[in-house]
């Protein structure tokens, strides 16, 4: 009998201190989550005094030259309309394609050398509330500037290569197959600019579940990608990394041509 | 009868008390992980984004129009646009040019900045051809600009080595008369280099596929429009 109360008693206490770790458990988890919340809510901050250190209208201390004006809104246009030019004209300097990405007339054009060659309707366009709330000037003039890809995600292969082994002899030789042009790809892709701002584009037409299904698990994908480089640095307490994005949906065709035709480190400037 | 009966009841008392001590704590800490996730993946990034930044309310202020400064910097502002959709402009030659779309296999033929002919093309097939000896080649059309470097009638084809590799053939001597292949070329070609040609097609059925080794294939009648059209030093821009 005594025993038996013992027994007891010792199960109420072990209990009692199983309880008491799981409160302790989820208190720490708890202040993790409001830690690092907290240092996710300062990172937004921490870009934007990035970009306005680059470009602000203060430089190395000092005003710079008509900055005075920039809360008038047709000084503001026209300084927006020239870094555009100035940025478009560079990247025509190279032989190469670059695309440009016009949000004032929902436009998505490839350019080289100074020459439309193709241009995308822009159907859908989401930005962070940085790059739209934030000073005209500072992020008009970020944007306009020209944006080299640093890093890609994609649904679809940036070039689609197939390996084939040269025959023996013309014993081996087979004529090559008619390739499969059919287009069941869903093409999602993100591009990663240098500035840190990232710029999704997304297929316009997800009424098939499959490319609902696939947007759903890259979009998903991308930000498990991205809360485990926050959590890392925010276990070495380094505020973490904030990309602010463009998210643009285009006519899937138009998306992939997009993609295929930029070079890795091609460029992109916006115009809003 | 009635004692096993209670025995049943006890049992079956005892088995849900014991499947709802292990279900419990499983169920609740599967809510907290979903929670945890959702929390990590969408509720931080979704409050990182109320960080609205401090915005700068554009006005226009007829004081400000007004001062000598605001006006020098607007005509000197003005100038500068000018100057460079002047320039940006010029880019866009009032020369022929033809652009042609890698992806969707497509040409546009430009003549003093109008579209005046549209159609078909085939371009490199992303074939990677693997021989012995680590030899090997990648079948895609080149992208950015080009120039016209040459254009020729009745042109003939001098087979590269890789056109007998991927045949099986053995590779004879630079030269020999089985390097020059006669009529698959079309009535005319025109180089932009590096051994790249826009050229006619006996497989015409492929046109609109991504089928070539890097040249670019067209159709009797569209050949013969560009040949006609572009000139030695004529643009040609691919994506």
């Amino acid at each position: 009998m005594e025993q038996n109360e013992n027994t007891t008693g010792n199960g109420t206490l072990k209990e009692k201190a199983r309880n008491m770790n799981l409160i302790i458990a989820a208190g720490v988890v708890a202040a993790f989550l409001v830690y690092y919340t907290v240092m996710s809510l300062i990172a937004p901050s921490r870009k934007l005094n990035e970009i306005r250190a680059g470009f602000g209208t203060e430089q190395e201390g000092e005003m710079i030259p008509g900055s005075e004006y920039f809360t008038d809104s047709a000084f503001v246009e026209m300084m927006i309309r020239k870094t555009f030019l100035q940025s478009r004209i560079s990247m025509a300097e190279t032989d190469s394609v670059y695309i440009t990405l016009n949000l004032a007339d929902s436009t998505a054009n490839l350019e080289i050398s100074g020459v439309a060659v193709h241009t995308a309707k822009i159907s859908s366009l989401k930005m962070s509330r940085i790059l739209r709330r934030e000073n005209d000037v500072v992020i008009s003039s970020m944007l306009a500037s020209p944006m080299t890809i640093v890093k890609d995600y994609a649904t679809i292969r940036k070039e689609p290569l197939m390996v084939k082994i040269a025959p023996k002899d013309t014993s081996e030789f087979k004529p090559d197959v008619i390739p499969d042009t059919s287009d069941y790809e869903p093409v999602n892709y993100i591009l990663e600019m240098d500035s840190g701002i990232r710029i999704f584009v997304y297929q316009e037409t997800d009424t098939i579940a499959k490319d609902r299904n696939s947007l759903f698990y890259f979009d998903l994908r991308d930000r498990m990608k991205s809360v485990t480089g926050s959590l890392w640095r925010t276990l070495r307490f380094k505020v973490p990394e904030y990309h602010p994005f463009i998210k643009i949906r285009v006519p899937k065709s138009d998306a992939k041509v997009i993609y295929r035709a930029v070079p890795r480190n091609g460029q992109i400037a916006v115009y809003r | 009868m009635t004692s096993f009966l209670n025995n049943i009841n006890l049992m079956e008392e005892i088995l849900k008390n014991r499947i709802l001590r292990i279900a419990m704590p499983v169920g609740a800490s599967l809510l907290a992980l979903l929670f945890l996730f959702a929390f990590l993946i969408y509720i931080v990034p979704g409050i990182q984004e109320l960080e609205a930044g401090r915005g700068t309310k554009l006005v226009s202020n007829p004081e400000l129009t007004a001062d000598p400064g605001y006006k020098k910097q607007i005509s000197s502002l003005s100038k500068d646009i000018q100057r460079l959709s002047k320039k940006y402009a010029s880019y866009t030659s009032g020369q022929s040019y033809v652009v042609i779309n890698t992806t969707d296999n497509r040409f546009y033929l430009y003549r003093n900045k109008k579209l005046i002919r549209e159609g078909f093309c085939s371009s490199g097939s992303y074939t990677m051809l693997m021989a012995e000896g680590e030899r090997k080649w990648i079948f895609k059309t080149p992208k950015g600009r080009y120039r016209i470097q040459g254009k020729t009638t009745s042109p003939v084809w001098r087979k590269p080595d890789w056109a007998f590799v991927e045949e099986g053939l053995p590779i004879p001597p630079a030269g020999h008369p089985s390097r020059w292949e006669y009529g698959v070329l079309g009535d005319y070609a025109l180089s932009i280099g590096d051994g790249y040609l826009i050229h006619g097609t006996l497989y015409k059925r492929f046109l609109g596929m991504p089928v070539t080794h890097g040249c670019i294939r067209l159709n009797d009648e569209d050949l013969e429009a560009i040949y006609n059209t572009l000139s030695v030093g004529s643009r040609v821009y691919i994506f």
